[in-house]
């Protein structure tokens, strides 16, 4: 799940992040940063679901932060795809893989949104929303 | 069992047979699994034709194309396709849009593989010309949209397409690399590797017994035709070239992809089935060859070398590369294709059907194809600038115990911005430049070696000034110690250097 978390003004200083990591276990990836003295804004994935999931954000909550889930990772054109491969073994998590019948294949649940996929596919098939 | 070369069955007694409609047609995976089951004895027995399919990243591509002539007409000098050059070293309205000339606007996001795309989808294109004028062609000047429609001809002519196989490549650089060969990640992090292995055409017939001159062919949806060997054809070392034509007007967009790989350039990707006629035992048994029977080197494209120069890192089969994973020493390395090997099977399909339908007809080659022949490389003939050639050697260098105060001394009355810092044998351990002393000054830092950069970017004296240009580019620095294989300092070349005593290649010192 991948999620921008927006520090205020009053919390930005906290360490929170390191925080939620300790308590949960879950290593969380920050994706993008952007942090001044005012106010700080993250991207982070967070390899969780379900209830795991549930806590974590709310630990965020509770500590000032504001939460704004992402829908979607990334998207695929399936009509614009032609399957070649070329993000399969750039992609770091193996989100990306082919199925049986050699057409390719997104877990949404592994994906990091790194974006390595993006520029790697030659036809401009994935974006990142 | 039959000899090698004893006809089993001829062209004309094919075509006969696939106008009765009872041509026994399979695909080069189906061909495969019938020898498994039941020996190359039968299948050669059964089997008239094995379809074939490639479907893959090839840029010497393009299209000539006859506009028709204007009223006033022009002599069209120069010419763009929605903003991509058309080369018009050719008659009046006649050009030659390449795949890998790109958008002097969009630039490595469109380009002429991606004109062709649109063209066959039916789109409108923006056609501008230029010309000086002449008696004849008084026009100077056009700019007008065209349609595929318009165009009186738009001849697929494919100078090399369809390798008969390709070196994969990884990277062991601690960088990542955006290459003809997609994205290679650092340290040996991926490898990417092209061509349909047991599906691709030159494969199936690597004696070129049935491929030659006039064979009809499966050409990006539409009927096309081999018309020579392809450029750097190099049979003698397993990597065969097709030189291919066909009308564009009888294309698919679906077999013909613009495509552009990041930071490199754009290309086209062309769909290519052959049918290979199982004329005799030899042809049955490479028709039959599986992807653990193909051989490639993984090559390392860190190296800035040409391609063949590029160090191995290891051999393997299109088996291997194609489950995903590859062992390079001790670590698991992923491995995928550029090349889609789906479309692949779908244009084998095709061809197979077509074939079974009775509208695809196979023909004897009217010349075979060179069976020997080496790819060779150029050779430079005229001296080259290298690093030796405009380094500064009377390198000013400081020791690690000087004085912050001393350093800046040197750096300003010698006025320059690099000092490489050296042990007492004169071997590089760092690097100071004039920035790092105003950061110094800056975080009131004290010692040299709190400031100085130890892992030093360098050149060697017999480097090509190109790649050594590029270095510093990457890795946004304006100046490189020169070293020698003792690691000692026996210069510096700076940016400064370059854009002073290099012009057009050449030293105006």
């Amino acid at each position: 799940m991948r999620v921008k978390l927006i520090y205020s003004h009053g919390v930005v200083e906290k360490p929170i992040l390191a925080s939620v990591v300790l308590k949960t276990g879950v290593p969380i990836n920050i994706l993008e940063a952007k942090v001044n003295a005012q106010k700080g804004e993250l991207i982070v994935s967070i390899p969780a679901s379900g209830d795991k999931l549930r806590e974590i954000l709310n630990l965020f909550r509770e500590a000032g932060v504001q939460v704004q889930e992402f829908a979607e990772t990334l998207r695929i054109d399936w009509e614009k795809c032609i399957s070649c491969g070329a993000c399969i073994s750039p992609c770091p998590t193996k989100a990306l893989r082919f199925r049986d019948d050699w057409t390719l294949e997104f877990e949404e649940e592994k994906c990091i949104a790194c974006k390595v996929c993006v520029t790697a596919c030659p036809v401009k098939a994935i974006t990142i929303p | 069992m039959p000899e090698n070369n004893e006809e089993l069955r001829s062209i004309e007694e094919i075509n006969e047979k696939i106008k009765r409609g009872d041509a026994v047609v399979l695909t080069a995976e189906e061909m495969i699994k019938l020898v498994e089951s039941s020996g190359i004895e039968v299948a050669a027995k059964e089997v008239d034709v094995v379809t074939t399919g490639t479907f893959g990243a090839m840029c010497s591509s393009g299209v000539f194309l006859n506009f028709g002539h204007s009223d006033p007409p022009i002599k069209m000098t120069r010419c763009w396709l929605n903003d991509v050059p058309v080369y018009k070293g050719l008659a009046a309205v006649d050009g030659y849009l390449g795949a890998s000339s790109m958008s002097e606007t969009r630039g490595f996001e469109y380009g002429g593989g991606h004109v062709i795309e649109d063209l066959i989808s039916g789109k409108e294109v923006v056609l501008r010309a230029e010309s000086y004028g002449t008696d004849c062609y008084p026009r100077r000047h056009i700019e007008t949209v065209i349609t595929l429609d318009d165009l009186n001809q738009a001849i697929l002519v494919n100078p090399r397409n369809c390798y008969q196989k390709y070196d994969a490549a990884t990277n062991s650089s601690d960088r990542i690399l955006y290459t003809y060969m997609g994205t290679l990640l650092p340290n040996y992090g991926n490898i990417t590797f092209s061509g349909a292995g047991q599906l691709n055409p030159l494969c199936k017939d690597p004696n070129y017994e049935t491929i030659g001159l006039g064979t009809r062919i499966f050409l990006g949806g539409g009927i096309g035709y081999v018309i020579g060997e392809g450029t750097q054809h190099n049979p003698s070392s397993g990597f065969g070239t097709l030189m291919v034509k066909g009308d564009l007007k009888q294309m698919n967009s679906r077999y013909l992809r613009g495509a552009s790989f990041y930071r490199y350039g754009t290309t086209l990707y062309v769909g290519i089935g052959i049918p290979i006629p199982i004329i005799n035992m030899r042809v049955a048994k490479t028709a039959a060859l599986k992807d653990e029977d193909i051989f490639v080197n993984i090559r390392d494209y860190a190296a800035p070398t040409r391609p063949d120069l590029r160090p191995v890192v290891k051999r393997v089969s299109y088996a291997e590369l194609r489950s995903g994973k590859v062992y390079l020493g001790e670590k698991e390395v992923p491995s995928s294709p550029l090349s889609s090997y789906k479309m692949a099977k779908e244009i084998a399909e095709t061809l197979k059907r077509w074939i079974l339908e009775g509208i695809f007809f196979l023909t004897k080659p009217i010349e075979p194809l060179p069976k020997v022949g080496v790819f060779k490389p150029l050779e430079v003939r005229r001296r080259e600038l290298k690093v030796g050639d405009i380094m500064s050697r009377n390198v000013v260098t400081a020791k690690l115990s000087d004085d912050l105060r001393d350093v800046a001394t040197k750096l300003v009355s010698k006025g320059i911005d690099h000092l490489p810092v050296v042990d007492d044998e004169g071997r590089l351990i760092g690097i100071v430049t004039s920035w790092d002393l105003a950061k110094a000054i800056a975080h009131d830092k004290k010692r040299l070696d709190e400031i100085m950069t130890r892992k030093v970017i360098t050149a060697f004296e017999n480097e090509s000034i190109d790649v050594v240009a590029r270095r510093m580019a990457q890795h946004n620095i304006s100046g490189v110690p020169v070293i020698d294989k003792l690691n000692r300092v026996i210069g510096i070349l700076t940016t400064d250097d370059i854009s002073r005593k290099v012009v057009g290649g050449r030293s105006i010192q």
